[in-house]
């Protein structure tokens, strides 16, 4: 059995990626059961689906532990441990990654053992959330990575998974995903089938006794407000918001206001500062700043630009 | 007949079109509102004869589906968990109107604490409310139930709702090849809806569902369901036998796995359970005469084959996805009943607790779940219900409640 | 918009079709509004009957309905309406039953139901625009269960849950303006103390398609405290006091088919109930007796 996760961010259409493939190959005679992961579907946000693929009736289900081929649309998640990349990587699973760092670089980076292949992404100053062609484009290099999916399948499952939308759309995204495709031949047909877990040599489960405990402990309840300034949603951020110092007018600090997060905190001179670990990049202060003080830069470039603010207040 | 990719939502909604619903009361929730959404779509849109009402809740919701279905209408309704509570009192109440429809619930955990993902205790609140029960493991077996369960439903000696139970996510939003049948084979399947003489007609008055006075009425009109219940055994093997004819594929009351001459089960309902016959291969490659046992019906529960298939075997795991506080698992307690003092049945019965809220259950998982139940198998003694939990999610919970600012005394359990 | 077909009180059926032999109380107010409605609206009819005093109107194998009647729950009558309705509607497209198998849809329901459980149900029905007639006998409590205080309860009454001195301390609302607030297709006051009345909006009500409202108070001798005899008289005391304003609403607007020039005084409707008898003894509780005239006098102020 073939089994392959994509990963990405919401808006770089990584449920897409997962039908794409799955449609190539249903289309190409394989049994296949594709899933998105729900749950935190918003743009920006790290979500993931996968894909299975046998001749036999896939009896396994849910989340894919032991990936022959992980496909990642967005590199900055690859690091991000509440994304999961990494998980149940070994030496004979596949690494893809959407990428303009290279892949010795990532291997030294990560330390393994694995084959990670890149599929060169030009330093953009682009917002990679609303990059929907990123899945195709992994979609797409994992089809012939599989080297079981002919071109005109893969366009077929494109065409079929991205009915309804607009013409245009659909060719773009069939003119990067045979560039894709083309640039993955000399990958053709890298990923294994990972080895079907035996009896004889599995690691039995660490079961434990669920201990009794007493209701002001094990109830539901969060003894403490604002506990959710632990979550750094800075890392959804695609598009980071700076502000210019110089061109700011100390307003009665619109951004700050209209900030849907709060994020934005005005110092006792009137300056407002972004707080990047919990900025989401939605770029609202952007739109309405009347000075026009605001300016966004794509998150992947961003880095030598500006540093992340420490978060001020703990709960 | 083709062969796409579908969801287990999107074949619950191909099996209301199948079968010529003509009425859809709806109310959105998660998993399962993309089984209306796509209904509204097809309907809107004109590719779907009938008609799709939004109520304000489920409890309105299953109170139009009985009553249009009381007006001689066939009805095809969806919920979820919270929803399939909210609407309790009126399940009990519309089973009691002998009026069949067909009722899809997609499994999800039920609060407190809240979870989008799956288990069963909500469709196991309903088991005793009279609407029958059937539980699918795959896509395709959501719409070949739901073309079932309305001929069920609908069978003279039946005359109760049904409800065809599918996991959230694990198959809600999960794609597989489902055949579909032609609209026309599948509409000769279950022909036109007879509403006999329960339905309101201006010509023919009729009063339904009213008051009793004393128990000994109440006696007769609540045995009479149950009766009609135990009915629905017999129409069911009739039902599933035409429909193999018909569409080449077996759904019998009870599904076997490799069951001939295993020793010991694996039992269980729902999706998860073909996870286990991943087990039970691997489990046999290893020389284990081991096998799984899956009920679709849990209303009627089929005691009668389950104690066909379970007579000799040496010891059967119940996986329960499901938790009755104070008790244990469902499945559990149900089939010991089935089973006490009848001849030859397993002497070890063991309870396994896991899948609650979505939470996987490993192949090493099932694995361990046999080692242990042949453990017991040698020394005749049952081991104690266990719950699948690590020592590694204990201590994520310890996390958590530390941000949570949860004070244990002196850092020590009690 | 005609009211030729009750003109006088001799027009008012002399016959009637519902049927005796139900289980509701000797002098039930509700009993009466529902048999005048039901021979105005004729037995092609189904009544969707939410949980309350007329529950019982059915007790297996007995009756009163020559038409066709549906027992639902406490919170969701209108939506059984919405289900037999949407039905009849498909079975009439498809031509699967005649057009004169057609029912006209009525929900049942008292003051407990309408006021308070059953609203989200009823204002999702007003929001579709259900076709159907909402008959709300409003008894003023929970009378099915012994009349304990519900939405609808006047303030300063004595109920089975509020036995103090003053009685309940809330105050009914009007399940009438919440209706016109979803701009229905009809809705309407009535008394069974003034039955000219109420066949003249109930033949009204018919001819309009959408959700028609008619509310009902109930004079309940048993969770009031007067003998049965005086329960029309009770009726027209709370007309002529001005207590229970008779009105309609058509095309969007309120109109009063009864206005009383010279109103009696409250007390005359409330002294004659033993559920504010603890107003007058053992004293005269002033302050509560002339909020209540107040409150009634304000109202008609604003109408006049």
């Amino acid at each position: 059995m073939y089994r392959i996760r994509f990963h990405g961010r919401g808006g770089q259409g990584v449920k897409t990626a997962s039908r794409i493939l799955g449609t190539a190959l249903f289309d190409a005679g394989f049994e296949v059961q594709d899933a998105p992961r729900y749950g935190a579907e918003r743009r920006g946000a790290p979500i993931f689906a996968y894909v299975r693929a046998d001749k036999k009736t896939i009896c396994e289900r849910g989340i894919i532990l032991r990936p022959d081929l992980v496909a990642v649309a967005d590199d900055s998640l690859v690091a991000m441990p509440a994304a999961g990349v990494l998980q149940g990587i070994d030496d004979h699973t596949v690494l893809l990654i959407s990428s303009a760092t290279g892949a010795e670089t990532w291997r030294e980076r990560l330390n393994l053992n694995c084959t990670i292949i890149v599929i060169p992404a030009g330093e953009s100053d682009a917002d990679r959330s609303a990059q929907p062609y990123l899945g195709t484009i992994c979609a797409a290099a994992a089809a012939m990575m599989t080297g079981l999916i002919p071109q005109e399948g893969l366009i077929a499952a494109i065409k079929e998974e991205l009915a309804g939308m607009a013409t245009e759309t659909i060719e773009k995204n069939i003119h990067n995903a045979i560039k894709s495709y083309e640039s993955m031949a000399e990958h053709k047909g890298i990923i294994s089938e990972g080895e079907e877990l035996s009896f004889s040599s599995y690691a039995p489960p660490s079961w434990v006794d669920m201990p009794f405990e007493a209701a002001r402990i094990s109830s539901p309840t969060i003894h403490a407000g604002a506990t959710s300034v632990l979550v750094k949603t800075g890392l959804w951020r695609t598009m980071r918001p700076i502000i210019d110092p110089e061109q700011c007018k100390r307003c009665w600090w619109i951004c700050s206001s209209f900030c849907p997060d709060g994020i934005i905190n005005v110092s006792e001179e009137g300056e407002p500062q972004i707080d990047y670990d919990h900025c989401k990049g939605c770029l609202v202060c952007l739109s309405q700043c009347p000075s026009h003080a605001i300016t966004a830069i794509a998150e992947s470039v961003a880095g030598s630009v500006t540093k992340s603010k420490p978060n001020e207040s703990k709960p | 007949m083709k062969r796409i990719l579908l969801t287990g939502n999107g074949a619950a909604a191909w099996g209301a079109r199948l079968a010529c619903a003509d009425y859809v009361p709806a109310f959105p929730i998660t998993p399962q509102t993309e089984i209306i959404e796509t209904l509204a779509d097809w309907i809107d849109n004109g590719e779907m004869p009938g008609r799709l009402v939004t109520l304000d809740s489920e409890h309105s919701m299953i109170t139009a589906a009985g009553a249009a279905a009381a007006t001689g209408v066939r009805v095809f309704s969806a919920t979820s968990s919270q929803g399939l509570l909210y609407g309790m009192e009126m399940l009990y109440t519309v089973a009691g109107w002998r009026a069949p429809f067909v009722l899809v619930n997609v499994s999800r955990g039920l609060a407190s604490p809240i979870t989008l993902e799956p288990d069963h205790n909500d469709i196991l609140a309903a088991r005793d409310c009279g609407f029958l029960q059937i539980h699918c493991a795959t896509c395709q077996e959501v719409l070949d139930s739901v073309l079932i369960a309305y001929r069920l439903s609908e069978a003279s000696s039946v005359r109760l709702p049904v409800i065809v139970n599918l996991d959230g996510f694990y198959l809600s939003f999960t794609r597989e090849p489902v055949q579909i049948p032609d609209l026309k084979a599948a509409a000769a399947f279950v022909g036109a809806f007879d509403a006999e003489d329960i339905r309101f007609r201006a010509s023919a008055p009729t009063s339904q569902a009213m008051a009793v006075l004393g128990g000994s009425p109440y006696s007769y009109f609540r045995y009479e369901t149950h009766l009609a219940a135990l009915q629905a055994l017999d129409a069911y093997e009739t039902i599933a036998s035409e429909f193999e004819e018909k569409f080449g594929r077996n759904h019998p009351a009870v599904e076997t796995y490799r069951c001939d001459d295993a020793e010991m089960l694996f039992f269980m309902i729902g999706c998860f359970a073909t996870k286990a016959k991943v087990a039970v291969d691997r489990l046999r490659e290893a020389g284990w005469k081991i096998g799984l046992v899956r009920p679709r019906l849990i209303r009627p529960y089929p005691a009668e084959a389950i104690r066909t298939i379970l007579r000799g075997k040496h010891g059967v795991a119940v996986i329960d996805q499901n938790l009755s506080m104070g008790f244990g698992g469902v499945l559990h307690s149900e089939l010991a009943s089935a089973l006490y003092g009848q001849p030859d049945m397993p002497h070890i019965l063991a309870s396994f607790i896991g899948g609650l809220g979505g939470r996987d259950i490993s192949t090493e998982e099932f694995f361990e779940i046999a080692t242990t139940l042949k453990r017991a198998i040698v020394s005749g003694e049952t081991p104690a219900p266990r719950l699948l939990y690590t020592e590694d999610e204990l201590k994520q919970i310890e996390k958590l409640q530390l941000i949570a600012h949860v004070e244990r005394t002196g850092g020590e359990r009690e | 918009m005609s009211d030729q077909r009750f003109r006088h009180l001799k027009d008012i059926p002399s016959t009637h079709i519902f049927g005796s032999g139900t289980p509701a109380c000797a002098g039930c107010g509700g009993l009466e509004v529902i048999h005048q409605l039901y021979e105005v609206l004729g037995e092609k009819t189904v009544f969707i009957n939410a949980a309350g005093c007329m529950t019982l109107l059915s007790i297996y194998p007995f009756t009163p309905f020559r038409g066709s009647w549906l027992y639902t729950a406490m919170a969701s009558a209108p939506a059984g309406a919405q289900g037999v309705r949407d039905a009849l509607d498909i079975l009439l497209e498809q031509g699967r039953i005649e057009p004169s198998e057609n029912l006209t849809t009525v929900v049942l329901t008292g003051d407990g139901s309408a006021y308070g459980m059953g609203l989200s149900a009823t204002s999702g029905a007003i929001e579709r625009g259900l076709d159907f007639i909402y008959l709300c006998y409003d008894n003023e409590g929970y009378g099915n269960t012994g009349q304990q205080y519900s939405e609808a309860t006047p303030h300063g009454a004595k109920t089975s849950t509020s036995t103090g001195p003053r009685g309940y301390p809330g105050y009914k609302k009007s399940i009438f303006d919440i209706w016109i607030a979803g701009h229905p297709a009809y809705a309407a006051t009535v008394i069974g103390a003034e039955p000219l009345d109420l066949a003249r909006k109930i033949d009204k009500a018919m001819q309009f398609k959408g959700p028609k409202m008619i509310t009902a108070l109930s004079p309940c001798p048993t969770g009031w405290g007067f003998d049965p005899k005086e329960s029309v008289e009770i009726g027209e005391l709370a007309v002529k006091t001005g207590v229970w304003p008779l009105k309609e609403y058509v095309d969007g607007k309120v109109i009063h088919t009864k206005v009383p020039r010279k109103r009696l005084p409250v007390e005359e409707y409330l002294k004659r109930q033993g559920r504010f008898a603890h107003l007058f003894n053992p004293s005269r509780h002033e302050s509560t007796l002339n909020e209540i005239q107040q409150r009634i006098d304000r109202y008609w102020e604003q109408v006049e």
